[in-house]
């Protein structure tokens, strides 16, 4: 029993680990969905750490304990087993801290970071793993359970996903085991012989007393504490284990690499002795003339503010927090980081600067992102020009409770809409009252404006503000968006070919009468044989964004009939707006229901990695296409190249599928390089002992060892790896003159050559002490030529099966 | 061939002087043993390790002549002694007895004082004599009457055993098996071995083979034995040593395993054994050739005991690269 103790004891380990590594992967992301890369790793991880372990504690005998030792009550130490080799420990610490090195190059790289207390919890875990693997060795093995034990308190204390106490369950069940195994090792793996029965049967009364009882306790305690105060206490009470654990600082909310520090870090918010106005929410509310959104409202009815020249309409304050400041107060119109109206508040001295706005408004969230400022929906050809499309009628705006206002509903069970896409925007020195409307919009929030009627539509998705000249500065709009996977739009999802057309529609569809041949020919040559819906839309689109050439200065002649005409047959290159007008007579001519915007595009390429934000400048000015959809949402279409749309944030299976998808696209555009690729890959496969052997050569040859010992015993290693891959490795009890001596029995001609070699490396390996028995020349050449003439084929050629080396 | 690989004599660092004396010595004995190559090696071992032999074999095998040879190689004095049942310590040590003419009591020393000691059927004398053997081969001195007499620094014994007669035989018990350094068995000799005993013993009055010759002096073989102890044992090859004791102590099928004592034996024989094969080093070869003999003669093994010794040394890894 106690030999099978041991041999459980390594996988029983593992598996503890195994289940910390899974809690932690859940425990680290918000939708407890463990990411990709965190599967592979373990997949990879755990496989590896068990072979590892395996090969390091090859040779150990399974009973290295010895009776006499344990019946003495000595420490059983890992003296007696084989000594670890020195790499492991710069192993262990590699692990220990590879992610906080690789994290520099992962935001530089993928501008995407993990926050510090997931670094530090990552590389526990990867600690854990080796440790896990080495769990032969005592002093690992409780090292091991004593990680992840820790990383289990972190995942109680952090995570609030569902699977978390399904985790933690497991994670006691087999901890126990676990421990009742470690423990039960300590006896050793002896039969008990009959002269010392007597003697252990004495010592097994007094083990009674060496279970781990205290601390087999104070682990279920602590778990089963941990989980009755995450049920039913509050929150603040498991909360105070985060304290245990360094944090980054910051929220989640504004900086990814920022969590559940105390209070917030980078944002801004609104302090007590505010002495700035910035793009923040806050009940603070300093008192100015400027052009504002709340108004301050005195109870007793005193005298009203001054009133502005322009009278803006304006949100109600009731009991507002008010500032009195009558100096000429500082702007900031930046975001973010760079000024922090903090809770100490700066020194009464201090006088601070104004930051001016460095564009129209600052996007925070994921890009690229169209903005809408103006629709267009029936082109004019006599003017050449699209005309704007009038105001809805239906205004479908509900308040939905916290100042958040419901667009109408977009049908969730339509399988091509994906997860909502959060957005905020900071508008700095807004001149007009659009407020910024992205596609596909589902809701929105000012802060304070907790009325539909403030609110109107200046077109089919652009939003205003109704009363206002123009918006106030600084003001946060929070957007959420659907977004779309226009791959998964059917047929049916486009509003094409209806037998009953509202005229309001009918305009959506009109292509100018003198271009409708053209338009029709070129759109239906471009998409051939496709399939009607998104392959007919996307053959439209790849041809104008790869065959066309986006040029803002290269604008149609002033007299030409059909500017689109040109653009298309003869400069075949022109600005964004040209693109978009192309683009929507074409899928008009197809039959589809058009529309072009006018508007900005946040550009990825201008994120600020600094504030977390993508400023958006007048220069940022667009127009692309959009497509109506059945449900009456329009599907933003970018036909100029270098302009992309939002994708939807794909869950991972959905990536690695497009992963997949992509890699065999590619497969199939280069056959011939794909195929001298595999050939490669399998040659390299089949042949990976030669290759390695190869390569450990060529590195002993050009790599002086320190001393004639460590070149003999070097290539002595080289010898024993080529003879174990032949299928005629040394046995473990097989010294050096048996198990070359019987290469020398199969060739008499190598015979003095190998003999030679056999005394050199006893000598090597047995006594350095003494000098070299040869010149080190010599030395080197006998060792090139031993490997030589041992060479991988003469092995597998010279030696048959049934000669036992 | 190039220079490289008829460079004999690489790995063989003892003075050529060294190996002349052991050849000729190897074949004096092998000329009075013969057809037992073997067994001389492990004679030779025990002797240059200051071991003691216990022989268990028939009678006839040669024990008497191989005993003599190697008093006479080695230019020591040789002494028999026929133990029975009523053999006193006395007869081994030696005694006080009165002189008449000085009227002081003289010392007469007992067998005990020769150079090679050859000790027959020692399981036929009794423990209170076999005692007083097994201690003077321990300690190398006996105490007469409370006076200490040294006994030669090249003391040496051939303890025999029959192996078949165990009626009216007092068996050794472990503690002073352990004294021994080996335990080895003669056995018949071979064929060809057997014509040549013949051959030679025509035209001789005497059946039993010539004397050998002296080869060297006992200070010759006492500067030998010093330098057997200054063979270098590496690190890892003491740690096999260890691994392999304590697999004698843990194995199921020993019931009395490995002593400290009888490990430094052990490794004592392994170097006698690489001096045997010219080498200052001792390899793992050395420590497996000498297993059998060393261990046999102080291990209990419930049966096969060959078999369970090859298993341990088929089971426990040898170091091939040194720490």
């Amino acid at each position: 029993m106690a030999r099978n103790t041991a041999t459980w004891l390594q996988p029983m380990t593992l598996l503890l680990m195994a289940i910390t590594y899974a809690a932690v992967e859940v425990a680290s992301d918000p939708d407890g969905i463990p990411s990709a890369f965190g599967l592979i790793f373990g997949a990879v991880a755990f496989p590896v750490a068990w072979v590892i372990g395996r090969v390091l504690t090859r040779g150990v005998p399974p009973s290295a304990w010895v009776v006499g030792r344990f019946l003495t009550g000595g420490v059983v130490s890992s003296s007696s087993c084989r000594a670890l080799p020195r790499w492991v420990t710069g192993v262990l610490c590699l692990l220990l801290i590879g992610p906080v090195l690789m994290e520099p190059l992962l935001r530089s790289w993928t501008g995407q970071g993990l926050p510090l207390e997931l670094q530090m919890v990552y590389g526990l875990r990867n600690f854990g793993i080796g440790l896990a693997a080495l769990a032969a060795w005592p002093l690992y093995l409780r090292l091991s359970g004593v990680v992840s034990l820790f990383l289990m308190l972190f995942v109680a204390a952090m995570g609030d996903q569902k699977p978390i106490p399904w985790f933690l369950a497991a994670y006691a069940v087999v901890g126990s085991l676990w421990l009742m195994l470690a423990h039960t090792q300590r006896f050793g793996q002896v039969e008990p012989t009959t002269a010392a029965t007597t003697r252990i049967a004495r010592l097994m009364e007094q083990t009674r007393l060496w279970v781990p009882w205290r601390e087999l306790a104070l682990v279920m305690g602590l778990l089963v504490a941990t989980v009755v105060v995450w049920w039913l206490g509050p929150r603040q009470t498991v909360l105070t284990l985060w304290e245990l654990v360094p944090t980054s600082g910051g929220t989640g909310a504004t900086d990814v690499y920022a969590r559940q520090g105390v209070g917030d870090g980078p944002e801004e918010v609104a302090g007590d002795n505010a002495r700035a106005a910035g793009m923040v929410e806050t009940d603070k509310l300093i008192e100015d003339n400027k052009n504002a959104l709340i108004d301050l409202v005195n109870d007793m009815y005193g005298p009203p503010h001054r009133p502005p020249n322009e009278q803006e309409r304006m949100v109600a304050g009731g009991r507002a927090d008010i500032i009195a400041f009558h100096g000429r107060l500082p702007e900031n119109r930046r975001p973010s980081r760079h000024f922090d109206t903090s809770r100490r508040g700066p020194p009464p001295k201090r006088k601070l600067e104004s930051l001016h706005a460095r564009a129209l408004f600052e996007v925070e969230g994921r890009t690229p992102l169209h903005i809408r400022q103006m629709v267009f929906e029936r082109y004019d050809a006599g003017q050449r020009r699209w005309v704007e499309a009038s105001r809805p009628t239906v205004k479908s705006i509900e308040p939905i409770g916290g100042d958040w206002m419901q667009i109408r509903t977009i049908e969730t069970t339509q399988p091509w809409y994906c997860e909502n896409e959060r957005h905020r925007f900071k508008l700095a020195e807004p001149d007009n009252n659009l407020i910024p409307t992205p596609p596909l919009l589902q809701r929105f929030r000012i802060h304070r404006v907790d009325r539909a009627d403030y609110y109107c539509w200046a077109y089919d998705g652009v939003l205003a503000f109704v009363g206002r000249q123009r918006l106030p500065p600084g003001i946060v709009i929070h957007t959420d968006c659907r977004t779309v996977d226009p791959a998964r739009l059917p047929e049916h999802a486009y509003w094409r070919q209806l037998p009953m057309e509202a005229e309001a529609l009918t305009a959506l569809r009109e292509v100018p009468d003198p271009w409708r041949t053209d338009l029709e020919r070129l759109a239906y040559s471009w998409v051939g044989e496709e399939s009607p819906g998104w392959p007919q839309i996307t053959a439209i689109l790849d041809r104008l964004r790869n065959e066309y050439t986006l040029d803002p200065s290269a604008t149609p002649p002033a007299e030409h009939p059909a500017p689109v005409l040109w653009f298309l047959q003869e400069s075949r290159r022109g600005p964004d707006y040209l693109f978009a007008t192309a683009a929507a007579l074409l899928l008009r001519s197809l039959g589809y229901a058009t529309r072009v915007c006018l508007g900005y595009y946040a550009d990825p390429d201008a994120y600020d990695r600094h504030t977390g934000h993508t400023p958006v400048r007048a220069a940022d000015l667009h127009t692309w296409s959009e497509v109506m959809l059945r449900d009456g949402q329009w599907l933003v279409v970018e036909p100029t190249p270098g302009y992309e749309v939002l994708a939807p944030r794909l869950p991972w299976t959905e990536r690695v599928y497009a992963l997949l998808r992509a890699g065999f696209r590619w497969a199939a555009d280069h056959p011939v390089l794909l195929t001298v690729l595999v050939g490669v890959g399998i040659t390299a496969v089949l042949l990976r002992r030669r290759l390695i052997d190869s390569l450990l050569v060529l590195h002993w040859q050009l790599m002086p060892a320190a001393s004639w010992q460590r070149m003999v015993l070097r290539c002595l290693r080289l010898m024993e790896r080529r003879c174990r891959w032949c299928g005629h490795a040394r046995a473990p009890s097989q010294t050096l003159t048996r198990w070359l001596g019987s290469l020398r029995e199969v060739t008499p001609e190598d015979g003095p050559r190998l003999s030679l070699f056999i005394c050199i490396a006893e000598q090597a390996a047995y006594a350095p002490h003494l000098p070299a028995p040869l010149p080190l020349p010599q030395l080197r050449t006998l060792c090139r030529q031993t490997l030589h003439a041992w060479s991988w084929s003469r092995l597998r050629r010279r030696i048959p099966e049934r000669n036992p080396l | 061939m190039n220079a490289i690989s008829t460079s004999a004599g690489v790995g063989e660092t003892s003075p050529p002087a060294e190996k002349a004396v052991v050849q000729r010595l190897r074949h004096v004995l092998n000329n009075a043993l013969r057809g037992k190559p073997q067994v001389i090696e492990y004679v030779l071992a025990c002797l240059l390790a200051r071991g003691h032999i216990l022989l268990e074999d028939k009678p006839g095998l040669g024990k008497t002549t191989l005993a003599k040879a190697l008093a006479t190689a080695v230019g020591g004095r040789f002494a028999r002694i026929q133990c029975t049942p009523d053999l006193l310590p006395g007869d081994i040590t030696g005694f006080n007895i009165f002189n008449q003419k000085t009227r002081e009591f003289e010392f007469q020393p007992g067998p005990v004082f020769a150079d090679v000691l050859l000790v027959d059927e020692i399981n036929r004398t009794t423990p209170r004599t076999q005692s007083a053997l097994l201690e003077a081969m321990a300690e190398r001195q006996v105490t007469v009457d409370n006076v200490r007499y040294p006994l030669s620094e090249t003391f040496f014994v051939m303890a025999t055993q029959n192996p078949i007669e165990h009626h009216g035989t007092y068996p050794l018990p472990e503690a002073q098996l352990d004294r021994f350094a080996m335990k080895l068995s003669i056995g018949y000799p071979d064929r060809q071995s057997e014509r040549d005993l013949l051959a030679s013993a025509i035209g001789t009055c005497n059946c039993s083979p010539e004397v050998a010759e002296q080869v060297l002096q006992r200070e010759q073989l006492h500067r030998l034995q010093e330098q057997v102890a200054h063979i270098h044992v590496a690190p890892s090859v003491q740690d096999y040593l260890i691994d392999l004791a304590e697999r004698t102590r843990n194995h199921p099928r020993i019931s009395l395993g490995l002593s400290p004592r009888g490990l430094l034996i052990w490794q004592r024989v392994a170097q006698a054994w690489a001096l045997l094969q010219h080498r200052t080093f001792v390899t793992p070869d050395d420590v497996q050739a000498v297993a059998q003999p060393v261990l046999l003669v102080r291990l209990i093994i419930d049966s096969d005991p060959p078999a369970v010794l090859q298993e341990i040394i088929s089971t426990v890894p040898v170091p091939i690269h040194s720490s």
